[in-house]
């Protein structure tokens, strides 16, 4: 007692100080302000390239909303409008400073604000996403876990050569095969009729075949992952063998123990692969006519809309970035070993 | 280069731990066998693929992969003279595979090729200098990284212009990168290692540190995640041809067969499924050589 009040009043001035140094001094926040700081640069360098790629596209866009027999004046007429008429620099600040504002800007074709066109079409595509990417964490983890049980078991084995399948299909492939054995085959789905309907059932069922050409791969990659991390953590780990060594049961110790640890990794790569979720979008979503935010890019780049290419570029961008951004720290935060400054491996 | 490979690695990896004696004689030879089953395997089934492609169309008479008579069209498989059978327009299946087959392999590898001489040396500085060039650098590879690989493939393919050498420089925005990731990763593992510390003692000038003591001891890692990277390429390529802006129409490529089966899907699958189980084999030999090296080398 009497030493407690002795340190009190000794502590107390620099509480505050102190209190400010543990935060600034901690190596996680540390590292999530230098993430942040990294990620400006970054975003910035991905929409002055996409800015240059789009604007080398040969093609005036006044011409091509007008069509070719527009005359020269209307064409000037709508350039103007439009802003083409700024030199390259301007036009990128104009669009930056919009960004910054949150605002994407108005789309050539059919005068909408690129927002609203956004909102739009992301939620078909969140939902397809969040279908594949559950599908394939959930099966991925299950189907690991058994594997890693046995290595080199049937089990092992035949999964082994499922995951390297979906390895190895090309999504559009994939997602064409699938159809016909489903669709056409055995009748279970439609191909054509993609509307999300009113009831969640319909959603659900018109999503399957679409979540499965984007989900197969991404499952054979977090089961390969996942069952070679557990098989590792199995027979390396000094705490594998403790919890052996005072006669916890084998599926606990498999279970509890070894995956749980091994899913660090796993939710890392999930995060660090959302950008490669982009690309497949962009092709799945034309092949099942799905109204998603993939097709819509794939259409923008066709007739060469500017805004809205940027636009949609600019928020897969973030989603990228972010997902690095988040894949660093949940690497700090969930392995202390990370955040303590010693290196995992 | 690949005849120093094995002695090259042995410097750098821990050797294979050995089997436990508990294993029988006959459980030894049968791991050996299918050790060696998992790498010549695919090596063979690439082989084969590779010379199919290039070879036979000069050893044996194949009709042309563009163009057909009307008469032939819409056969099925089996039939005589086209054994996959022919397209609406009367065009050879089998030809068409061989020719698109031509376009991806040369294209994937060009690009891979590509991708490992620039973005090596990219890599290679990034990763043996550190410091500012490694941050301005890996800037640099996180912009092209971030920036959908699909986006600016569609976009300079469409700029440039619909061809083969115009999809090579397109792909290689997404190749460079890549390689020079793993480059680089792999270059800063190297530059720990005692013998860099040595050969800078003796006052080695960086470049030749770099290409006599780190360049050989990162190709490994390359060799195998290009071959990983070689059927994303092949993949990636498809997907352009899929959409209509690579290879042009009477120019056959596997990923724009797909696409045309695509509308007669219910009616004729064949158009569908013979290329598409064309390109999973070729993607998935890569991928198993590229896992029995990984397993062989003992890379990570």
């Amino acid at each position: 007692m009497a030493l407690v009040q002795q340190i009190q009043p000794q502590r107390d001035p620099g509480a505050r100080s102190g209190f400010a140094r543990r935060v600034t001094g901690s190596p996680a926040l540390q590292l999530v302000g230098r993430r942040l700081l990294t990620a400006i640069p970054v975003l910035l360098g991905v929409t002055f390239l996409t800015f240059v790629v789009m604007n080398l596209i040969p093609g005036n866009p006044a011409q091509l909303i007008l069509g070719i027999n527009a005359s020269p004046q209307a064409v000037a007429k709508l350039d103007a409008q439009l802003g083409l008429n700024h030199p390259f620099w301007d036009r990128y600040w104009i669009w930056l400073d919009g960004l910054l504002h949150g605002n994407l800007g108005i789309a050539y074709s059919n005068q909408q604000s690129v927002n609203s066109i956004i909102a739009q079409y992301l939620p078909i595509t969140c939902w397809l996403l969040l279908y594949a990417l559950v599908g394939a964490l959930v099966l991925g983890i299950l189907v690991a876990v058994l594997a890693a049980r046995k290595p080199n078991g049937i089990f092992d084995r035949l999964s082994l050569a499922v995951s390297m399948i979906g390895l190895s299909f090309a999504p559009y492939a994939l997602a064409l095969c699938a159809g016909w054995l489903f669709a056409v085959k055995l009748g279970w789905f439609h191909i054509i009729d993609n509307s999300l309907g009113n009831d969640p059932f319909t959603a659900i069922k018109n999503l399957t075949l679409p979540a499965l050409s984007i989900g197969f791969g991404l499952f054979a990659v977090y089961s390969r992952l996942l069952r070679a991390d557990i098989i590792e953590q199995m027979e390396r780990e000094d705490y594998i063998v403790t919890a052996k060594a005072k006669g916890v049961s084998p599926w606990r110790v498999l279970v509890v123990h070894a995956t749980k640890n091994s899913l660090f990794t796993l939710i890392t790569l999930v995060a660090l692969n959302l950008g490669t979720l982009i690309g497949a979008v962009a092709i799945i979503e034309p092949i099942f006519s799905l109204p998603g935010i993939g097709a819509e890019l794939i259409n923008a780049i066709n007739i060469n809309d500017l805004p809205l290419v940027e636009g949609i570029v600019v928020v897969f961008a973030l989603v990228t970035v972010a997902g690095n951004l988040l894949a660093d720290l949940l690497y700090t935060v969930l392995d202390p070993r990370i955040r303590y400054g010693r290196s995992a491996s | 280069m690949a005849a120093q490979l094995p002695d090259m690695t042995a410097t750098v990896l821990p050797p294979q731990p050995s089997l436990p004696s508990l294993v029988s004689g006959r459980r030894l030879r049968w791991q050996k066998i299918s050790r060696a089953l998992r790498l010549w395997v695919p090596a063979f089934i690439l082989l084969a693929m590779l010379f199919i492609c290039f070879v036979w169309p000069y050893v044996y008479t194949i009709p042309p992969g563009d163009t057909g008579s009307i008469l032939d069209s819409s056969l099925p498989p089996f039939s005589p003279g086209h054994w996959l059978g022919t397209d609406a327009n009367g065009v050879d299946i089998f030809s068409m595979l061989i020719y698109g087959g031509q376009v991806s392999f040369e294209i994937s590898l060009a690009v891979t090729a590509i991708g490992i001489l620039i973005g090596g040396i990219l890599g290679l500085t990034a990763g043996y200098f550190g410091s500012w060039t490694d941050s301005v650098l890996s800037r640099v590879f996180d912009v092209l990284i971030a920036f959908p690989a699909l986006v600016l493939v569609l976009a300079v393919a469409e700029v440039l212009g619909p061809s083969e050498m115009h999809l090579i420089w397109a792909l290689c925005a997404f190749s460079i990168p890549a390689e020079a990731r793993v480059f680089r990763g792999a270059t800063m593992v190297v530059r720990q290692s005692p013998y860099i510390a040595a050969a800078r003692l003796s006052g080695t000038g960086n470049w030749k540190i770099i290409f006599k003591h780190v360049l050989p001891n990162v190709i490994p890692g390359i060799v195998t995640f290009s071959l990983l990277g070689i059927g994303i390429i092949v993949i990636l390529e498809g997907a352009v041809d899929f959409l209509g802006l690579g290879i042009q129409i009477p120019q056959p490529s596997w990923g724009a067969m797909i696409a045309k089966g695509q509308n007669v899907l219910t009616a004729t699958p064949q158009y569908v499924l013979i290329p598409s189980i064309v390109l999973l084999i070729f993607v998935m030999a890569l991928n198993l050589l590229g896992d029995a090296l990984r397993e062989r080398w003992g890379v990570r």
